[in-house]
This record gives structure tokens, C-alpha cells and sequence, in this order.
């Protein structure tokens, strides 16, 4: 296989006391869906964070393209193709959904003109041009998740990170997203996702990586992990294992 | 509805230009030349508080500076009244710089506090230093030619506002500061660095309020720390911007007309009563803040990006970002 896109090296990063994420070592390589999952609290979220930039780890080292990031702002990292979506959503309410895009675009196209035709192209993709000149507070949530993932496109990443976009979905709405995840992944994009829902996850990911308490328990393909009696315990308890 | 704009657009600086031509009275003059300054200096101040959602106390700090850059430069340097203008804006922007360094890193009331706080101190400054002239403040050769001011204010308001509206209506600049109001963790996901837009943003508002200081201090003939530093200038610059509509440039405008127009009123007609021109001043701002949040030109236009500004600006347990273990979370 090639290089990998993303390496963690025992990455750590302590609230405290709490060991939020705890000597976590993974490697992503181009063009994999990676899923990542584990029970409330585990780190999933905070792994998202140290990756995209918003903390920097206590202990370790990320790479992305061979190059070190660790510690660099999320505004370099962007720059550098990362491209991030949050939990909970962050759409800016008081704009317009296709202003929204065209911020995220200018990342890639300085001028004007040229990041509105952009934000176009890439709400067509996501099935939100007809909204784009609604306010994005008027969104109901699966659009917002939509917006969500149109902003991060519009970054151009090489690598994305989406944090529970099917989550809060209806069933329809949801294999619609799971279709444009995978469309994305054809387009080369290499894809890290946080979701509860195991039926989404063991679909569409290449690999998953299983966090407990902070700490990568598991990892391997879905049929693996699956399998493996540490996620279940994990998951269910000590006697279900 | 094109036309009508187009026709606007000719007939206003006609209108405009053509004013003193047919005005003769010195006394109108002088206050469509002090109503372009308030215009001048609402619409720097909603470059902070409407598009970036910060609210600066301390705006008339940077109109002071400016007036006492010119005022010294000329008095005590001999420098001639046209070469200190562009100086005045610098000098003030460097202020800008400056008090953004420590201000730009609080959020919310406390970036309001701190802008309010620092403008005192300036304010207290000049009043002890020599080369202010202290609480005597200082006179300048007098250059009675209404006229001149006339067009010098309308010059340096009308290409203020075209500046501003370039960069922040047509320009990408404008999109980022309102992406920094509306969500400023997300808005660096996105490849923005908020610190280094907010700053830009504050040395835009800053730079034309020195030359609007520096220009007052010479039609003006004098300053003193009491006139040009008062809390009375950002306060007044604040009424009417957040009364005519945040987030907007033609909504200062409109405030910046109104709330001039009564003043002048006022004082010219109930100068007996001029503590109830402050009362007024305070009921209007609560008022607003409470009832009209987005301003006049905002409820017009159905804009709501006033209460945004308002409400980012005023926010009183700013998003604690980097010791949240969950940071996006606490925007809920």
C-alpha cells in the first residue's frame, strides 16, 4: 500500500486528571473509509479535535502526507486538506446557506466570483441548491448536516472527518448521506467517521477502530471487530463477552 | 427599481456636492459637516460590532488620536495641516494594533469592557502629559473657510463608506468577519484565522477615525481631553449605529442622520435641558437593544443580522474553547 495519509503516533491527550484519549496509535491510507467507534465518552470526539487541530495532543505525534502536524491550528490545517464536520452542528444562522459554502470555498478560491461558482457546484452535489438562498437557520436538521458536509467539501480536502453526520437522520435521509459518503470516497477522498449507528459503520468502512475509555481497544476490518470479544465487553459488559 | 437606484446614485452626490453652492448660511453648513463625521464614525464602528460581532467601548479613543496626532504634528512639529491627515489615520491604526494585541483575545463583554477601560486611560494620558497640553488641551491657528471642511469631511466619509462597502459587501473580507461573529470556532475549521481577521478588521475601524479626529481638531481650531476622548463620542457612534441597524452600512447612516438631527434640535432649541439629551441617549439604546434588535434598516430589510451581532457582542460566558474537553459542544 501507499503512504499513509494519516498516521497517529501514541497520541494522548489528558483533561486533568482524565485520560480523554490515551496512547492512541492508528494509520489511514488514501482513499479508506476508517470507522471509528466506541461507547459514550470513549474519546471519539476529542480525537476529532486533536486531528483537526482545536487541541493540541498532551503527548504525541500526528502526521498527515508524511509532513508532522501536530499542534497546528485548525485554520493551517484546513489549508492543508483536512476538512472536518462537528457533532453538533455549526452553520452560521444569520447567513444565507450558500454564503455558509462560499466562506468555506475562499479557502481554495480567493476571489469572489470564483468561490460562489464553487459553492454551487458543490450544493448541487449535496442536493442543497434549491435552499441555497434560504438562511441557515431555517434549515431542519438534515439539512444542516448537509450544510455541514458541504462546508467541509468546499475545503477541497484530501482528507475528511465527519462526526455523526447519519445520526438524527430518518432512515431515507440516512442512506441518501451513506450514498454521497461513499460517492466521495470514489472522488479519492479519504474518509474518517465517528458514528453510533453500527449499521452505517460496518457498511461502508474499509477498517474500523474501536475506542474504550480513551484507549484504541481494537481495530481491523468490521467482520474483525465484530467478532472481537474486547468490543463486545466493551459495548455490553462483562458477561455478555 | 434598477433605474430608481441608478437615479439615487446621481441625484445623492449631486445633491450633495451641490449643497453649499446654494447654502449660504454657515450655521447649516457646519452641521451637515459634523453629520458626516457621526456618519463617518458609526460606520467604523460597525465594522467591530455588526459584521465581527465585537463591541469596541473604546472607538473614540482612536477619533482622539487622531485629532491630537494633527494637533501636535502642526503645533509642535510645523507640519502643514494636509500632511498630517494621512498620520493621523496611521497613527491611530497603529493604536488599533496596539489595543488589539491583549483586547482581541477576550470575547464578548469583556472585550467591551477592556475597549472602554483602555479608552479611559488614553483619555487620562492626555491629561497629564505635556505634549497634549494637558486638561488645557490645545488651540491651532484658526482656518475659518466652511466650505473647505465642507468637502473634506464629505471626501473622507464618502470614501470610507466606498472602502468599506467594497471589502465588506463585495469582497471576500466582508464574509469572513461575519462568519467570525456568527460562529468563531467553526469559522477556523473552515481555513479562517480569527485572530488575524479580527485585527484587520479593528485597524480598518480605527485608521479612518484618526482622520476624521484629525480633520476635527483643524475645522474645530481645539481639543482637550474632555471634547475629543469623551466616552460621549463612542457612545453617541454606538446609539446610532445600533439604532439604525447592525451589520449593515446604509443602517448607521440612517442612525447616524436621525440621532444627529435630534441632537442638533436639542441643543439648539432645549439647551436647557441638555442632561435629558443623555437620558434620551440611554432610553434609545435600551430600547433598541430590547425591541429592535436587527435596527431600523435591519427590521426594513428583514435582516437579523443586528441581534447576532448583539447577542455575540454582549454574551456574558464567552465559549471557553480550549479547556472544554468537548469545544464543540458548547455552543448548545
Amino acid at each position: 500500500m501507499s503512504e499513509p495519509i494519516l498516521r497517529l503516533d501514541s497520541v494522548t491527550k489528558t483533561f486533568g486528571g482524565l485520560h480523554a484519549v490515551d496512547e492512541v496509535s492508528f494509520r489511514m491510507f488514501p482513499g479508506e473509509i476508517v470507522g471509528l467507534i466506541g461507547p459514550n465518552g470513549a474519546g471519539k470526539t476529542t480525537l476529532f479535535n486533536l486531528i483537526s487541530g482545536y487541541f493540541p495532543p498532551t503527548r504525541g505525534r500526528i502526521f498527515f502526507k508524511d509532513r508532522e502536524i501536530t499542534g497546528n491550528p485548525p485554520y493551517v490545517l484546513a489549508e492543508q486538506g483536512i476538512g472536518r464536520t462537528f457533532q453538533v452542528v455549526k452553520p452560521f444562522p444569520g447567513l444565507t446557506v450558500l454564503e455558509n459554502v462560499i466562506i468555506a470555498a475562499f479557502c481554495r478560491h480567493p476571489r469572489r466570483a470564483d468561490a460562489e461558482s464553487q459553492a454551487w457546484k458543490i450544493l448541487e452535489f449535496t442536493g442543497l441548491a434549491d435552499r441555497a438562498g434560504q438562511s441557515a437557520a431555517s434549515l431542519t436538521l438534515p439539512g444542516r448536516k448537509r450544510l455541514e458536509i458541504s462546508k467541509a467539501l468546499a475545503l477541497e480536502p484530501s482528507l475528511l472527518l465527519l462526526d455523526e453526520v447519519v445520526a438524527g437522520l430518518n432512515p431515507t435521509e440516512a442512506d441518501r448521506t451513506i450514498e454521497l459518503i461513499l460517492k466521495l470516497r470514489e472522488s479519492g477522498i479519504s474518509i474518517l467517521i465517528v458514528e453510533h449507528i453500527m449499521r452505517v459503520i460496518m457498511n461502508i468502512s474499509d477498517r474500523i477502530v474501536v475506542l474504550s475509555f480513551g484507549r484504541r481497544i481494537a481495530g481491523g476490518t468490521p467482520a474483525e471487530v465484530a467478532r472481537n470479544p474486547e468490543v463486545i465487553q466493551a459495548y455490553l459488559g462483562e458477561e455478555a463477552a | 427599481m434598477r433605474s430608481k437606484k441608478i437615479l439615487f446614485l446621481i441625484l445623492l452626490p449631486a445633491v450633495l456636492l451641490g449643497l453649499p453652492l446654494v447654502i449660504s448660511d454657515a450655521f447649516i453648513l457646519r452641521i451637515v459637516t459634523e453629520m458626516f463625521m457621526w456618519i463617518g464614525l458609526a460606520i467604523t464602528w460597525d465594522v467591530m460590532a455588526g459584521y465581527t460581532g465585537y463591541l469596541n467601548f473604546g472607538h473614540g479613543a482612536f477619533f482622539g488620536i487622531g485629532a491630537y496626532t494633527t494637533a501636535i504634528l502642526m503645533m509642535r512639529g510645523g507640519w502643514a495641516f494636509a500632511a498630517t491627515i494621512p498620520v493621523a489615520g496611521l497613527v491611530a491604526g497603529i493604536g488599533a494594533f496596539l489595543a488589539g494585541l491583549p483586547t482581541l483575545r477576550l470575547r464578548g463583554s469583556y472585550f467591551a469592557i477592556a475597549t472602554w477601560a483602555l479608552s479611559l486611560a488614553i483619555q487620562q494620558l492626555a491629561l497629564v502629559l505635556d505634549i497634549t497640553g494637558g486638561p488645557d488641551g490645545m488651540r491651532m491657528p484658526p482656518f475659518l473657510n466652511p466650505h473647505f471642511f465642507y468637502y473634506l469631511m464629505l471626501i473622507v466619509v464618502a470614501a470610507t463608506f466606498f472602502l468599506l462597502w467594497h471589502l465588506l459587501e463585495r469582497a471576500p473580507f466582508g464574509l469572513k468577519l461575519k462568519a467570525i461573529r456568527e460562529d468563531e470556532s467553526g469559522a477556523m475549521a473552515l481555513g479562517i484565522n480569527p485572530t488575524k481577521i479580527k485585527m484587520q478588521a479593528f485597524i480598518l475601524s480605527a485608521f479612518p477615525a484618526g482622520i476624521l479626529g484629525g480633520v476635527y481638531a483643524y475645522w474645530i481650531t481645539f481639543i482637550d481631553p474632555a471634547s475629543v476622548l469623551s466616552d460621549l463620542i463612542t457612545d453617541q457612534a454606538m446609539v446610532m449605529a445600533v439604532f439604525g441597524g447592525l451589520g449593515t452600512l446604509i443602517g448607521p447612516v440612517i442612525g447616524a442622520v436621525l440621532i444627529f438631527c435630534f441632537k442638533t434640535y436639542f441643543w439648539a432649541y432645549l439647551s436647557d435641558y441638555q442632561v435629558l439629551y443623555l437620558i434620551i441617549l440611554g432610553a434609545v439604546i435600551a430600547l433598541t437593544v430590547v425591541f429592535l434588535p436587527d435596527g431600523l434598516w435591519g427590521t426594513i430589510t428583514g435582516r437579523l443580522e443586528g441581534r447576532r451581532a448583539l447577542r455575540k457582542g454582549l454574551e456574558l460566558r464567552p465559549d471557553p474553547t480550549p479547556s472544554n474537553p468537548k469545544g464543540d459542544k458548547a455552543h448548545v
